[in-house]
């Protein structure tokens, strides 16, 4: 059984641009990532919680209390600001007791709750450094240790890592990984980094205009996307109008026939990931595929792009468009793709959103 | 539902804020208040309001249709407009060689930037008197070196010593505005057009100038306003009647033909333009401000040695003249007040007799340097008491200014920069018109003059403070909220220790502005209560230079002090 630890009910906000509405229960150790386009809602989230912003109503609880009438400085939950806001007059050490020291601990203690901490983040002997002595990775785990410091119930993130560069950003997430592991807090990670949000997180919350599209596995949100604004902004993908599932069905024999196919969907929509496809450029040989597909027939190949490891096709077929990786590159111009019935999902009309 | 219920009660961190900032600003706002308006309103009233208590625009009216008081005002703009268009042209090839080159010396022109701010208007006219006089050392050294037997320069007291005067005290301040704007306009517009065909000098036609222009309109308002409102300078190197402008002659009304009403509407004249001039300089820095926001600073133009001769010779030779036209009368008035003439001879040799009489120690009978001492003890206690005060006016002013929302609040902002917008002649005499409805002694003086001051250095210390305040990013605030600090508790262990370098800053400008003060305190003070300033003036008046130099001399020391804390700020701020 999982002990939720934050539960945000009705919250409502309203703004000029959009209304924000959140209904969300996160458990005691989870990580959880939001993420979405810039202004869709994602900081302001965190900031409600944090008690920075006022909502219009709801309530949120934090392990059972009700944190909705506290002001901000009484709510214990720690903040790792995207600029991280670490203070420049104070040191490292000073930093970190700035909450300690508003609680009246020890001094004592205080340095022994920083050396815990430095050593926490991989920081040892940063005490006396000065913060615009530090570079952008070490202010990071500063601004972590910084929030950690009250011991809170709660650890929110605002883009942390979206001023470091590629490789640093892929160090620290396994580092923040670990700290979460081993401090064992709640956590919300906001990002609009999809590939940050599948591999830190325990669930992902996929965001849109205020509103929360999706929010599960990463292994659903990728694999299943709720929406087709949640497949597309997940990752790569094609779009298919259903209508063309006729012409393109293969249905072998032996195979169970799972397809349930419903010929009055004109607005029905079909969307598959470019790993699911299968890519073959030997016309004259046979198709290896023995399940139930969809297999498009002298699709020509507009572009090829070598990521290293694969290549990314667009082809063309019949004026759509659809995205394939492949191990190699194709020899001739026309290709034959081919993609099971069971990797497709499914939507319901729906526009589509670019 | 309880929704409703809860709706009534939630935290409202913005609100609570806004409050705290809004209740810590108000005594500040009160201060101001009363500190500005009624002395300004007192003016107002005087000026509009009869014998018989009637309002009345008659005085008004008949002010501005007197032929001498229009040639007052053609004279004040005229000397002005002469004034601003020197100090500008001086400062554009200044501006050039500091925006575009590296050289040895650079920083001490960089310095020479703030002097004007801090440098009283009575050294500037000492300064100018030993240096370009009849007996000044210009002369002194041409008749030595050429064996003269007239002084070559002959300026004092004419048109010319006024304008070369205001150049030598305002055109840093246009060096200062416009190389670093033009310091930070990005190179690649000008390699775009250089691409495009386009030679050196077009480039700079077409290109930079058209972008410089507003900070040049900024600089040139800026010392408009200063020049219209000069007063020390015209009074002591103009000298004569045909050389009058407006605020001399708001002094001569008030405090010599004893005509306060018509030195009250010519305060509104006065107020009237210093306004408009005001607004002007805003606008222009509202258009500075817009364009920096377009250009997003990302590269500067790094300065490169120069290269070709002339660049090297002229570099060399700006920053050699810039430091004689500048610290050359400085240095004059401390070398002078070092020296003394032997008896009934012309020669002239080293002496402490100056200091000597100064500080009491020889008697100086019937020369105000008898009384220096006492007048330093004043300034100082006064300038201090000036300071703090206007620290805290400002401080919790700019408080309340930054925690609005951009683009809010320019109407408190607007009114408490008012204050610079009415030259300090007439704040003295709104002060001196309260003065004359109090009983006399010398604390009420005192007190008054500490309050003109304040009124008059409080938009200063606001004008340092609040754009440092504004570079607080807001998430400090934010993360020291959830660290657990209250929003009183994030006002004094985040704010106030970031805006140190600022305070002392403003400390030091406010300090350096009271010590120096000398046109409010003018026509404010009476006898009972001289500043240092103030005895200047009088022994200038009774053509003891050397004495004046012994205590200018002084005066310069403190103005050191106050400059080298602004620069030490400066230059750690501006490595951390």
């Amino acid at each position: 059984m999982h002990e939720t630890s934050l539960v945000c009910s009705h919250i409502r906000v309203s703004y000029p641009e959009f209304t924000l509405s959140l209904d969300l229960a996160v458990n005691k150790g989870e990580l959880v990532s939001i993420i979405g386009p810039s202004g869709c809602g994602k900081s302001t989230t965190l900031q409600l919680i944090t008690g920075l912003l006022t909502c219009d109503s709801g309530t949120i609880t934090l392990n059972g209390r009700d944190i909705t009438q506290q002001p901000v400085w009484e709510r214990n939950i720690g903040m790792v600001f995207q600029d991280y806001a670490l203070f420049p007059h104070l040191t490292v050490e000073k930093n970190i007791a700035y909450s300690l020291k508003l609680k009246k601990i020890g001094k004592t203690e205080q340095a022994q709750r920083v050396r815990q901490l430095l050593e926490l983040v991989g920081l040892q002997g940063f005490q006396r450094r000065k913060i615009h002595e530090l570079s952008g990775g070490e202010r990071q785990r500063i601004a972590l240790a910084r929030a950690l410091a009250s011991e809170p119930q709660l650890l929110l993130l605002d883009e942390p890592l979206s001023a470091l560069d590629a490789k640093m950003r892929r160090h620290l997430r396994k580092q923040i990984k670990h700290i979460h592991e081993a401090t064992g807090i709640t956590t919300l990670y906001v990002t609009h980094d999809q590939e940050e949000a599948l591999t830190m997180s325990d669930r992902v919350l996929v965001m849109q205009q205020g509103v929360m599209e999706q929010f599960d596995t990463p292994e659903e949100i990728y694999n299943h996307p709720a929406t087709l604004y949640a497949a597309q902004f997940m990752g790569e993908g094609t779009i298919l109008p259903h209508a063309i599932i006729p012409q393109t069905l293969v249905s072998i024999d032996k195979g169970p026939d799972t397809v349930v196919f419903r010929s009055s969907g004109e607005t029905r929509q079909i969307f598959f990931r470019p790993e699911r496809v299968i890519v073959h450029d030997n016309p004259s040989l046979a198709f290896p595929e023995f399940l139930p597909h969809l297999r498009f027939t002298e699709a020509s190949v507009l572009s090829c792009e070598y990521q290293g490891g694969r290549y990314l096709l667009t082809c063309g077929w019949h004026h759509h468009h659809i995205l394939a990786y492949s191990r190699f590159k194709p020899k001739h111009d026309q290709v034959t793709l081919g993609v099971r019935i069971n990797d497709l999902v499914e939507y319901v009309d729906e526009a589509v959103a670019r | 539902m309880n929704q409703k219920a809860h709706t009534a009660h939630m935290p409202d961190i913005q609100r609570d804020t806004a409050r705290f900032y809004r209740t810590m600003s108000a005594p500040a706002l009160v201060l101001l208040t009363f500190l500005f308006l009624i002395p300004v309103g007192i003016i107002l009233s005087k000026a509009f309001i009869t014998e018989g208590g009637q309002f009345s625009t008659e005085r008004l009216i008949t002010l501005i249709r007197d032929p001498y008081i229009l040639r007052v005002l053609r004279f004040t703009v005229l000397q002005a407009s002469v004034s601003t268009l020197v100090s500008v042209l001086i400062a554009l090839p200044g501006a050039y060689l500091l925006a575009n080159f590296q050289f040895r010396g650079k920083s001490i022109i960089r310095a020479i930037c703030t002097i004007p701010f801090v440098l009283p208007s009575i050294l500037v006219v000492l300064g100018f008197v030993i240096f370009y006089g009849n007996q000044g050392i210009i002369n002194t050294a041409f008749v030595k070196l050429f064996h003269l037997s007239e002084p070559p320069v002959k300026i004092l007291y004419s048109f010319k010593a006024v304008i070369l005067a205001h150049a030598f005290y305002n055109f840093p301040i246009a060096l200062g505005l416009i190389s670093s704007f033009w310091e930070q306009l990005p190179v690649r517009y000008d390699q775009a057009a250089m691409v495009m065909g386009a030679r050196k000098w077009t480039v700079f036609r077409t290109v930079t100038l058209p972008r410089l222009i507003p900070a040049i309109i900024s600089a040139a308002t800026l010392i408009f306003l200063f020049c219209f409102s000069s007063f020390v300078i015209l009074l002591v190197l103009g000298g004569g009647p045909q050389f009058t402008t407006l605020e001399v002659e708001i002094y001569r009304r008030a405090r010599m033909t004893l005509d306060i009403e018509g030195a009250a509407a010519l305060s509104l004249l006065s107020i009237g333009f210093t306004i408009l001039l005001v607004a002007l300089h805003l606008w222009s820095q509202r258009l500075l401000s817009h364009q920096e926001e377009i250009e997003q600073i990302d590269e500067r133009r790094r300065g490169r040695t120069p290269t070709s001769p002339l660049a090297t010779i002229s570099s060399i030779l700006y920053l050699v003249l810039s430091v004689i036209f500048v610290l050359g009368p400085l240095v004059g008035i401390v070398y002078r007040s070092f020296q003394a003439p032997v008896s009934r001879s012309q020669e002239m040799v080293f002496s402490f007799v100056w200091y000597r009489q100064l500080f009491g120690f020889d008697r100086a009978i019937g020369s105000p340097l008898g009384i220096a001492a006492s007048a330093l003890v004043t300034s100082i206690v006064i300038a201090a008491i000036a300071t703090v005060i206007s620290l805290f006016v400002g401080t919790l002013l700019a408080a309340r200014l930054r925690s609005k929302e951009a683009g809010k609040g320019a109407s408190i902002e607007l009114y408490a920069m008012l204050p610079m917008a009415v030259s300090s002649v007439v704040i003295g005499l709104g002060y001196y018109l309260i003065s004359s409805t109090v009983s006399h002694s010398t604390m009420v003086s005192r007190t008054l003059i500490v309050l003109a001051h304040t009124v008059i250095a409080s938009p200063f210390v606001l004008r340092s403070i609040l754009p440092e305040y504004r570079k607080i990013p807001r998430s400090y605030t934010q993360a020291a909220l959830t660290l657990g600090a209250t929003v009183p508790q994030t006002f004094s262990s985040i704010d106030l220790p970031l805006l140190r370098p600022a305070l002392a800053t403003g400390g030091a400008f406010a300090f350096a502005l009271s010590m120096g003060e000398i046109n409010a305190t003018l026509i404010l003070s009476d006898s009972s209560v001289v500043t240092v300033p103030i005895i200047m003036y009088r022994l200038i008046g009774s053509y003891n230079y050397a004495g004046a130099c012994a205590l200018g001399t002084i005066l310069i020391l403190c103005c050191a002090i106050v400059f080298a804390t602004i620069e030490r700020v400066r230059r750690s701020s501006s490595h951390a």
